[in-house]
């Protein structure tokens, strides 16, 4: 053998039902380094890391560790390998402290008083350089934080290899720096590091190798030094792609909704956005940029009716909407598709067919008692046609699709309703590369055509190249709302942390209303 | 060696027939062995049970129907359960529903009976059994809305409440009673059968009770409610995701209650059927068809024409092992309840097996 690897996987492949998730792949890591897991959605990254955290089994093919072929059937036989893994999804108990959260997975941990316990975990975190309380408890914890005590955990229970599925898609700029700062402390200690993702930018910055899938298929492994993100690009999506999102310009209108001193309380009835201000204009897409969970969910539910507000206006061409039912608001031009975590919760339902979800916002309309599915099957295969779902049947149900096409479904039956807003969040949630900017282009069709976007994401790149401004969230706060092409994502990231704050830049003009509104004198009224 | 669970991607029908039948036959040999054990010829039983001794029968005609009159209530609670089940509404208050159903039809028996015609009154018996289910349906449903209650729960205590409201009335000689016998000096239940009773339509010595017919009526109209129309689309995106519903716009509230209502009605009919065929009460008037029926509703995936397959075999079981009880002195009739609770864990693992595979990994012996 030429040279031992920390890990070695050979034609390793997972099939689940007629599905093949992994196709004989080859995968090496070597002592000490970053190696980026590369693929779309579906391709078999996490399967395949998922049978080196033994949580699957592989059909066929061996796993090696530090030389010697394993056999890893549990969770526990990976802890024993010293093979960790930070899960997309973190693995915590809420009402535990960091360190009992730690603490419930040491094997012969023993009932040690709780005083030790965090002496011992605050030791070890200081050791690695890692700043965290561990008598504070997880459901107090920021994402960010958990996503250290995730790592903290791993690292104590003696894991030399750690995989981090997606680590980035929860945080901001700024934590992203100081998640890599840890990456590579680690790396100089001599860990080695297998990190899952879809973004080349971070490829390019944090990972020595990158390893590449496609649909379930190992294409290649390349130094990171000797690659670009067009290269890494085409050997992912298998073909030549042009990365550049459009920005068409199109002459804007009058405001079509806006949102004056809007304050809605959450679930659990603390204020989530507080006295925001802001308005879409026709042929425009604003996005808001924000951390997750900083009120984006409750202003879009509020927006379609769903939520009561605590105060407030709502405008739409003139109209006051709030207090209508979500019928009315719909039957005023007003579309929401709303992506959540699952990515099935709302506006589907997900054991139905694709007919019956095209029904789902018109079912009512038809004549009689029975619900016209001639008319909602013409419907789904307009929409499967035009957004090209895959999917076997019209009949099929939602829940049995990809996320891609769940989505497309989901965005298709909206456009289809003809809405003069459209207020969509995290519609790319989990796409791969080409759904997404189908996605982008659908979006843009609907800015040309003279409609109003409000667009919820994440992914701040994406948000400079599409949206024209953006709005920025803090706790519910607007930090300012900013011109797309001219701002940075230091600026953004600054705002989403509420480090920087523009929403006063013109003591006479609060960010987010309009030169020209359509609320009346009377109406704009004083805080 | 390790074992594997594997999901499918789908099971042809055959394969999941297959596996249902063999479900219900493992329970037989389940059910066969202890029979075995009690010294009984397991063979001689289930040929008893299953032809509930109407071979060799001069009145087989007769076992029929009174086979009918179990398999009437249980087929119509069933269905009726299943409206609530679609919904992810848990009524499991099928029998307090049925005795206040069945309460209601024999006061309005003895209230018409003999004064009124016959179609009439038991017009007025049907209407007034599901009136008062339905409201006690419904008093559920509206805290649920309201105040956000535990069906579950809410549903299972009032069972309790209607059950001694009935000993209630079975016990307390008042003039006001009109549901004793004011001839007995012990409270015992009146009959009405020769006032007021649901009528056959003959076919030879056989008579076909109209409750059937209406039965399957109910079953079919059940059918084309949930599958065809606006409500039975409203259902199923309820049951589905509520939050889906409300964002469709749907009055998911209204949806519930209205459910509700309509489960608990078709139910009180249930009740107004056995009520109506046997012409008296009892404190055993529901036959346990609210605890069975959510057992036939969830064997039959809730599917309206599997509901009615099922429960015409749990009503097979139940009858069949009370007409083998008399031949069979050593087997109690409450065999019957056994072998349902096997089949229905046979069933859960043919269910297993249909959606997964199960796959031995040779390679991990080591």
């Amino acid at each position: 053998m030429a040279e031992s690897f920390a890990v070695e996987m050979r034609g390793i492949t997972k099939t689940f039902g007629s599905v093949v998730a992994n196709n004989k792949v080859d995968l090496n890591l070597r002592r000490g380094e970053i190696l980026a897991l590369l693929g779309e959605n579906g391709s078999g990254k996490t399967t395949l890391m998922n049978m080196l955290s033994g949580i699957y089994k592989p059909d066929k093919g061996e796993i090696m560790v530090d030389g010697t072929p394993v056999s890893i059937n549990s969770p526990e036989d990976a802890k024993r390998l010293g093979i960790g893994m930070v899960h997309q999804h973190f693995k915590l108990v809420d009402v535990f402290s960091a360190a009992d959260n730690i603490w419930m997975g040491v094997e012969k941990g023993g009932a040690i008083l709780k005083q030790e316990r965090y002496d011992r975990i605050g030791e070890m975190a200081k050791k690695f350089g890692f700043d965290i309380d561990p008598r504070k408890k997880v459901c107090n914890m920021a994402v960010s934080e958990k996503q250290t005590l995730e790592i903290i955990k791993v690292l104590y229970y003696g894991a030399k290899v750690i995989i981090l599925d997606e680590p980035t898609a929860v945080l901001t700029v700024q934590e992203i720096d100081k998640l890599f700062a840890v990456l590579r402390r680690m790396k100089e200690q001599g860990h080695s590091i297998i990190i899952i993702t879809h973004k080349l930018n971070e490829v390019m910055d944090i990972s020595d190798r990158v390893a590449i899938l496609r649909k379930g298929e190992y294409i290649t492994t390349v130094n990171t030094a000797e690659t670009n993100e067009q290269e890494l690009t085409e050997w992912m999506v298998g073909r030549k792609i042009d990365l550049n999102i459009d920005r068409p310009v199109v002459e804007h209108t009058r405001p079509l909704l806006e949102i004056r001193d809007l304050t809605i309380k959450n679930d659990e009835g603390a204020v989530a956005i507080d006295k925001v201000n802001f308005y879409i204009r026709g042929g425009e897409i604003l996005g808001v940029a924000g951390i997750a969970g900083c009120g984006q969910k409750e202003l879009c539910e509020a927006i379609a009716g769903l939520r009561p507000i605590v105060g407030g206006q709502m405008i739409h061409k003139g109209d006051n909407i709030v207090g209508l039912s979500p019928k009315a608001i719909q039957e005023k031009g007003i579309a929401m598709s709303f992506i959540p975590e699952d990515r099935l919760g709302m506006g589907l339902a997900p054991s139905m067919s694709i007919t019956d979800n095209m029904l789902l916002k018109n079912y009512s309309e038809s004549k009689g008692p029975f619900v016209d599915r001639k008319a909602g099957r013409a419907a789904a295969e307009q929409v499967i046609e035009a957004l090209e779902v895959v999917t076997p049947s019209a009949e099929t149900p939602v829940r049995r699709l990809s996320g891609g096409n769940v989505q497309k479904v989901l965005l298709g039956r909206e456009i289809k309703a003809g809405p003069n807003v459209i207020v969509t969040a995290y519609p790319v949630r989990g796409l791969d590369i080409n759904s997404s900017y189908a996605i982008y282009n659908i979006l843009n069709e609907q800015k040309k055509s003279g409609v109003g976007v409000l667009f919820v994401g994440e992914d701040l790149d994406v948000m400079m190249a599409l949206c024209d401004k953006i709005l920025v969230l803090c706790h519910g706060r607007v930090m300012g709302v900013v011109h797309a092409h001219k701002t940075s994502k230091e600026e953004l990231g600054l705002m989403m942390t509420g480090a920087l704050d523009l929403s006063n830049r013109y003591e006479d003009k609060p960010a987010g209303i309009a030169k020209d509104t359509l609320m009346g004198e009377t109406e704009k009224g004083d805080e | 060696m390790h074992l594997h669970v594997i999901k499918r991607d789908s099971c042809p029908g055959w394969k999941k027939a297959l596996l249902y039948v063999g479900a219900v036959l493992a329970a037989l040999v389940l059910g066969g062995i202890l029979l075995l054990a009690l010294g009984v010829d397991p063979l001689k039983y289930y040929g008893r049970m299953f032809t509930m001794g109407m071979v060799g029968n001069k009145i087989a005609y007769r076992v029929f129907e009174n086979y009918l009159k179990v398999f009437v209530p249980l087929a119509i609670t069933s269905v009726a359960l299943s409206l609530a089940f679609k919904m992810r509404f848990w009524n499991i208050g099928g029998e307090g529903q049925f005795i206040l159903g069945a309460v209601a039809a024999a006061w309005v028996a003895f209230l018409t009976g003999g004064v009124m015609p016959q179609g009439v009154a038991l017009l007025l018996m049907c209407l007034a059994a599901m009136v008062a289910s339905g409201l006690y349906g419904l008093v559920v449903a509206a805290l649920k809305v309201k105040f956000g209650t535990n069906e579950t729960l809410l549903t299972l205590m009032l069972n309790y409440v209607a059950l001694y409201f009935l000993m209630y009335l079975g016990e307390t000689k008042a003039s006001w009673n009109i549901l004793l016998d004011p001839k007995s000096a012990r409270p015992v239940f009146a009959s009405f059968g020769k006032m007021v009773s649901f009528p056959g339509i003959k076919f030879g010595k056989f008579s076909l009770n109209i409750c059937v017919i209406l039965t399957f009526v109910v079953g079919i109209l059940v059918f084309i409610y949930l599958k065809y129309t606006k409500h039975g689309y409203e259902i199923a995106v309820v049951g589905d995701s509520v939050g889906t519903a409300h964002y469709a716009g749907m009055k998911v509230n209204t949806i519930v209650l209205r459910t509700v209502f309509l489960s608990a009605c078709l139910i009180g009919l249930a009740a107004a059927f056995k009520v109506g065929t046997a012409g008296i009460l009892s404190t055993a008037i529901t036959d346990d068809v609210g605890w069975t029926g959510v057992i036939v509703a969830w064997l039959a995936q809730l599917n309206t024409i599997g509901i009615f397959l099922v429960s015409a075999l749990i009503s097979v079981l139940h009858y069949g092992s009370t007409a083998a009880a008399t031949t069979f002195s050593a087997v109690d009739s409450s065999f019957a309840n056994m072998l349902q609770g096997v089949i229905l864990f046979t069933v859960l693992a043919a269910d297993f097996l249909i959606r997964f595979r199960v796959v031995i990994d040779k390679k991990g012996e080591k």
